[in-house]
């Protein structure tokens, strides 16, 4: 077949998964169907798999940079304020006087080891746990992906769109729209009609990626939201990270993966010190956020 | 409004999406009838009654607890705790009493003597009465095991008790073998009366002690506050 859509597509998807331009991605795909048009030939015998094409199309323009920071306004009241936070479970102390700090257009990441309280601090910031000490002052709505479980198994992509947007004040097709729109940004680009419970681990956490970001909330928590995402989406994902902050979010990544820390302005470390007393299990590193 | 009635369109969609509950929530309530009908026709009604409450408490509960992981995604979504119970409710009713129609149906034909007026108002209290109960016991007993098996005692206790004793009345289902016994016996109105009675005041009271409880586990917890963003 001279001009396979299907073949097309899967190479237009290919081409913004390497994070090419809209405008190029348009461009390259105008050239590459016009040589098929031209020459009459299969695009599978003329430029191999999609991927590869794509690929070596990448290579070729070279890579396309980190989207750049903005410059965050400080002189505006933070989107987050967490303050002196504490949780014990029992006689078990898991945070102690822990602070963040998150500005509009900042993004926070909280890491630490296993068990040190990352997802409780989060839960505490999107005030679904208790506190037993410190407050949180959040300006805006909040939009919270919980570590899994966020979805339900037998509802649709586009249904779970249209549930959340609800909540939002949205529209169906309004929805839908904005769903769609936020998967084809993760490389998801077209969601099938089928229960969540039939989703591939990574495509359903997509789903909970795009659930949270959903109706523009002003602060985005994201508990280890990349779970199961292929190296591709992941790359892609804190892409989509950086853009969010450029529009004036104010996000929080929970993770304990730390190639992609120089993507945030904060990191907060939540492993107990070494040198906390005797039963205590630590004091945590920060008091305050860590300015980078 | 709208949100509302999102939420029971989604518990309506995925309760028709699991077709293997849907089938059993549809058939669970034959073999109650249909044991007990040569012998004891008038039995085999109320235990009807018991079968569906059960079927449908039972789904409710399930309903509830397949909630709990979204219910605090949604509550920052926008929702509020009223808008989720209530919404489950309603979709649970609507499926409620759809299931009773091929029931009542069945009796009417098979059991022409009995007052089918009667029976359809007991069958309307069964499903008034289990939605809230079912939701209620999911949403207090966080494990389906556990629920599961207060259902199950519940539903025992009301099978073998005496409909005359206090431990019957302070069953959720005891309207259904009053009203029964009204449309059987062709006893006294004071019968029917008692039965709806109790079966509006279970229906209102699991309600109410849903909504409480909802609210509670839905609370906004108070280290958060809020302000309008910049």
């Amino acid at each position: 077949m001279i001009d396979d859509p299907d073949w097309l597509d899967v190479l237009a998807g290919e081409l913004r998964l390497r994070g090419l331009p809209e405008d190029q991605v348009t461009r390259v795909l105008g050239e590459t169907r016009a040589h098929l048009w031209d020459a009459g030939e299969d695009p599978a015998r003329a430029f191999g798999t999609p991927s590869a094409y794509a690929a070596a199309v990448h290579e070729s323009l070279g890579t396309p940079p980190i989207p750049a920071r903005r410059k965050v306004v400080r002189a505006e009241a933070p989107r987050l304020q967490a303050t002196g936070i504490g949780k014990r479970h029992g006689r078990h102390r898991l945070l102690h006087d822990v602070d963040l700090t998150v500005h509009a257009g900042e993004v926070a990441a909280i890491v630490g080891a296993n068990g040190c309280g990352k997802s409780t601090f989060l839960r505490i910031c999107a005030g679904v746990e208790r506190a037993h000490a410190g407050r949180v002052v959040v300006r805006g709505s909040i939009g919270y992906c919980p570590q899994g479980g966020g979805t339900s198994d037998f509802l649709t992509p586009d249904e779970h769109f249209v549930l959340v947007g609800a909540g939002r004040g949205l529209g169906r097709d309004r929805s839908r729209g904005a769903g769609r729109a936020l998967a084809e940004h993760l490389w998801w680009p077209r969601p099938a009609p089928i229960a969540a419970a039939r989703l591939s681990g990574g495509t359903r956490q997509k789903l909970e990626v795009i659930l949270t970001a959903l109706g523009d909330p002003d602060v985005l928590l994201l508990d280890e939201p990349y779970q199961g995402f292929d190296r591709d989406s992941y790359m892609y994902f804190w892409d989509r990270v950086r853009e969010w902050a450029n529009e004036g979010r104010a996000i929080v990544v929970v993770t304990h993966l730390l190639d992609r820390l120089e993507r945030a302005d904060t990191v907060v470390d939540l492993t107990p010190s070494p040198h906390a007393a005797p039963g205590v299990r630590g004091r945590h590193h920060p008091k305050g956020t860590q300015p980078r | 409004m709208r949100r509302l009635s999102t939420i029971a369109e989604m518990t309506g969609r995925e309760i028709l999406r699991r077709r293997a509950v849907l089938f059993l929530l549809l058939l669970f309530p034959l073999p109650f009838y249909l044991l007990q009908r040569a012998e004891h026709p008038g039995q085999a009604i109320r235990f009807l009654f018991v079968g569906l409450s059960w079927a449908i408490s039972g789904s409710a509960m399930f309903v509830a607890h397949s909630g709990r992981a979204i219910d605090p995604r949604l509550r920052l979504s926008g929702y509020r705790a009223h808008h989720l119970w209530m919404g489950r409710m309603s979709a649970l009713w609507l499926i409620g009493t759809v299931v009773t129609l091929p029931y009542l149906a069945l009796v009417v034909v098979d059991q022409p003597r009995v007052r089918h007026g009667a029976l359809a108002v007991a069958m309307v209290l069964c499903v008034a009465v289990a939605a809230p109960f079912g939701l209620l016991l999911g949403a207090v007993v966080s494990r389906e095991f556990e629920g599961t098996l207060l259902l199950l005692v519940t539903v025992g206790i009301q099978m073998v008790a005496d409909p005359a004793t206090t431990t019957a009345r302070l069953m959720p289902f005891w309207s259904g073998r009053e009203i029964g016994t009204y449309a059987i016996d062709h006893t006294d109105t004071g019968f029917l009366v008692r039965g709806v009675a109790h079966g509006l005041a279970c229906a209102l009271l699991f309600s109410l002690a849903l909504a409480v409880v909802s609210a509670l586990r839905l609370r906004r917890r108070r280290h958060l506050r809020t302000l309008p963003a910049n």
